[in-house]
């Protein structure tokens, strides 16, 4: 019997060895560049299904999230906590008539803390959160979950509002190959957790005769807010 | 029932035929308008495939390397040679966790191993979460389709599916449908004590274990059990980040025409300190199953397949007679080398004909693994070693007797045109007699010419 017709010169890509310098480079030139990088991820982002919106600064986030929540009927927010966030919208968004819960800055006390607050988020009508990582070329938000950000707040409420600054843009898939490289080229940092989710748009199956459908398990409503002047360091 | 009564059966299901049609036509639109639309997608295809064979060329190192770096992030990995180790194995994951059901993504891999009977007598409730998965688990049926496991049951079917199990009318409204497996699902999420899920990758740098999925299953599954089983080929292992960027792009294009899906989960291990979600414990189930002996075999190639689903959707074999016609793990025309690999020669059978070597598969593939000339050396095999049919061997060893002896070959034509002539009607051969009906039973054959090049040869000579 026949074998593979050669094994040809076959290379895995080239890591590069310093990825975190490299990287600072990169964030330089994409500095240059971001306004052209921001219109292409809501071009994306808005092709997936979600939703794009655009303010001046963080003190605007707040009256743009009562928008959305006033449009889906929402009245119970859950949001990171102020220092995985960059910014503190608990206050401001809780004096607008709306239940606002910030996650906990470490893990929950007991067992049963952990479940009650896990209601508490299956409750809620929107998370809030952060953004690690916005790329441009596919319109993907990247959370890495951590200390003060759990998980279930971008999963569990059906509709997802992720606010974001340039410093988390990118622009392509290959960028952020040396993004993840950076990330991990030493030991995780405390309060890094252990998941890193890669978000494109609502949740949607067409198992059934391929109709689309959105929102099965993950939120149906996926909101990003660009905020013009950087609130993150 | 033979294969070909399976293909029988197939073909006389209306209803399949038209959904394998709509289906696989929807699918192969959307490759092609995501290919179209990025210029770098051959360029793309090389790399990728390029990255598979360097990581088959040094397999034992990045295994180890994985090995390594998921044990340093307090994962546990256990490598199973067999189907029976690793089923055995999870099995006893989920009892020393005191698990009484489990979660599960979409997984081939669990379906390799038929981990679900085995979760259910050990008395382990599996829960399938992917939407098409959920359907097929209640239709105690398996996936016809690497990517869409239900593309051959109608919203009504569905929703009679549903109606049984909820004991209340549902309606055949797709949109009601995926409403209540969203909230009849999410109660197991929150409820279940073991995760299950495949691994689309695994890179070797980091530990880290990747979940492509579009619903947020994969998500719920990895973030709220306490344990998280994660069971993957030992040829899904990928050297580095840098590497996984380039496959995960080329996963989506190939399989449903997306730029990314919706959701791509990394994870590296279980919960970190300070996290309120993620499991406890967390175990990689590396599966070997016959693959690291394909690495000095005829299939090794076949080692490349990303599980995207391309070649089903435009094999005119797979699109004729749906998935379930094969018979074994995975169908379509990378589905038969796998079955070859997995299960031996042998069990390939008549499948290694289960195709008209057009090529279309070799073509849509991501990592242009060539699927046909695989295929081609399965019937060679089969022949070989004698699984094949008698009388395809005499046929065969005839037809080599006469193709090294030039007389006989040159008696053949008039031979031939002597005994045809019963059966030739207007040029063609209608209808062949006796073990021959089959070859005419769908097309004509034209009749041997009265006159063929060879004996026009010395004529043709001549004139020259």
């Amino acid at each position: 019997m026949g074998q593979t017709s050669g094994l040809f010169a076959a290379a895995a890509t080239a890591r590069p060895a310093e990825p975190r310098r490299l990287l600072e480079t990169l964030r330089r030139e994409l500095f240059e560049r971001w306004p052209q990088t921001v219109e292409r991820f809501r071009c994306e982002l808005e092709s997936v299904g979600g939703r794009f919106h655009r303010v001046a600064t963080i003190a605007d986030v707040p009256a743009a999230v009562l928008t959305i929540a006033r449009e889906g009927q929402a009245r119970r927010l859950v949001t990171w906590h102020p220092t995985a966030f960059g910014a503190d919208l608990g206050t401001d968004l809780r004096g607008r008539d709306l239940e606002v819960e910030s996650m906990p800055a470490g893990a929950p006390a007991s067992p049963e803390g952990g479940a009650r607050l896990r209601e508490r988020i299956a409750g809620a009508d929107i998370g809030v959160t952060g953004v690690d990582l916005a790329i441009a070329e596919t319109g993907t938000l990247v959370l890495v979950s951590g200390a003060g950000r759990p998980r279930s707040t971008a999963l569990l409420p059906p509709t997802h509002v992720a606010v974001f600054d340039r410093t988390a843009l990118v622009e392509s898939l290959a960028q952020t190959g040396l993004v993840l490289e950076a990330w991990h080229q030493d030991e995780p940092a405390v309060g890094w957790g252990a998941a890193i989710h890669f978000i494109t748009g609502p949740s949607r199956t067409a198992d059934i005769e391929l109709t689309l459908t959105r929102g099965v398990h993950g939120p149906r409503d996926v909101h990003a807010i660009f905020v013009d002047a950087p609130f993150r360091d | 029932m033979t294969f070909r009564e399976r293909t029988a059966v197939a073909l006389g299901d209306a209803h399949l035929q038209e959904a394998l049609n709509i289906a696989t036509t929807r699918f192969i639109e959307l490759r092609r308008e995501a290919f179209a639309s990025f210029p770098g997608g051959e360029e793309l295809r090389d790399r990728a495939r390029a990255i598979k064979e360097a990581t088959l060329q040094r397999l034992d190192h990045y295994l180890e390397r994985l090995v390594d770096q998921v044990e340093r992030r307090g994962g546990r990995v256990h490598y199973a040679l067999t189907a029976d180790e690793a089923r055995d194995g999870i099995v006893e994951i989920c009892r020393r966790a005191g698990a009484r059901m489990a979660v599960k993504t979409k997984s081939m891999a669990t379906e390799e191993i038929e981990l679900n009977e085995a979760l259910s007598h050990a008395g382990i409730a599996p829960v399938e979460t992917d939407l098409g998965e959920y359907i097929i688990q209640l239709a105690h049926e398996k996936p016809s389709h690497i990517i869409a496991p239900a593309i051959h049951k109608t919203k009504g079917q569905v929703a009679e599916l549903f109606s049984r199990e909820l004991k209340r009318h549902v309606a055949a409204d797709p949109e009601v449908l995926t409403r209540i497996a969203r909230v009849e699902l999410r109660e197991k999420f929150l409820q279940a004590d073991v995760g299950i899920t495949g691994a689309n990758f695994a890179v070797a740098d980091t530990g880290t274990v990747v979940l492509v999925t579009n619903e947020g299953n994969g998500r719920m599954v990895t973030s709220l059990p306490r344990v998280h089983i994660a069971v993957m080929g030992v040829e899904k292992v990928v050297p580095s980040m840098s590497d996984l960027v380039v496959l995960l792009a080329i996963l989506a294009k190939s399989a449903t025409g997306q730029k990314l899906s919706v959701y791509t989960t990394l994870v590296q291990g279980p919960r970190r300190p300070g996290e309120l979600e993620g499991p406890e414990e967390f175990h990689l189930v590396l599966l070997d199953n016959g693959r690291i002996r394909q690495l000095a075999g005829p299939l090794r190639e076949a080692l490349y397949c990303l599980r995207c689903g391309a070649c089903l959707n435009v094999c005119p074999v797979y699109r004729q007679i749906g998935g379930h016609a094969y018979r074994s793990t995975y169908p379509g025309p990378i589905g038969i080398l796998l079955t070859a690999m997995l299960d031996g020669p042998r069990a390939v059978g008549e499948l290694a004909h289960a195709s008209s070597l057009c090529g279309a598969c070799a073509e849509a593939c991501p990592v242009r693994i060539d699927i046909p000339r695989m295929l081609i050396e399965l019937r060679q095999g089969g022949v070989e070693h004698k699984t094949a049919p008698w009388a395809e061997r005499v046929v065969f060893r005839a037809f080599a007797g006469l193709l090294a002896r030039p007389a006989l070959y040159r008696l053949a034509a008039p031979l031939a045109r002597v005994l045809q002539r019963p059966f030739v009607r207007e040029g063609a051969i209608r209808r062949l007699p006796l073990f021959l009906r089959d070859w005419t039973k769908t097309r004509d054959l034209p009749a041997v010419a009265g006159r063929t090049f060879s004996e026009r040869w010395p004529e043709l000579e001549r004139e020259r």
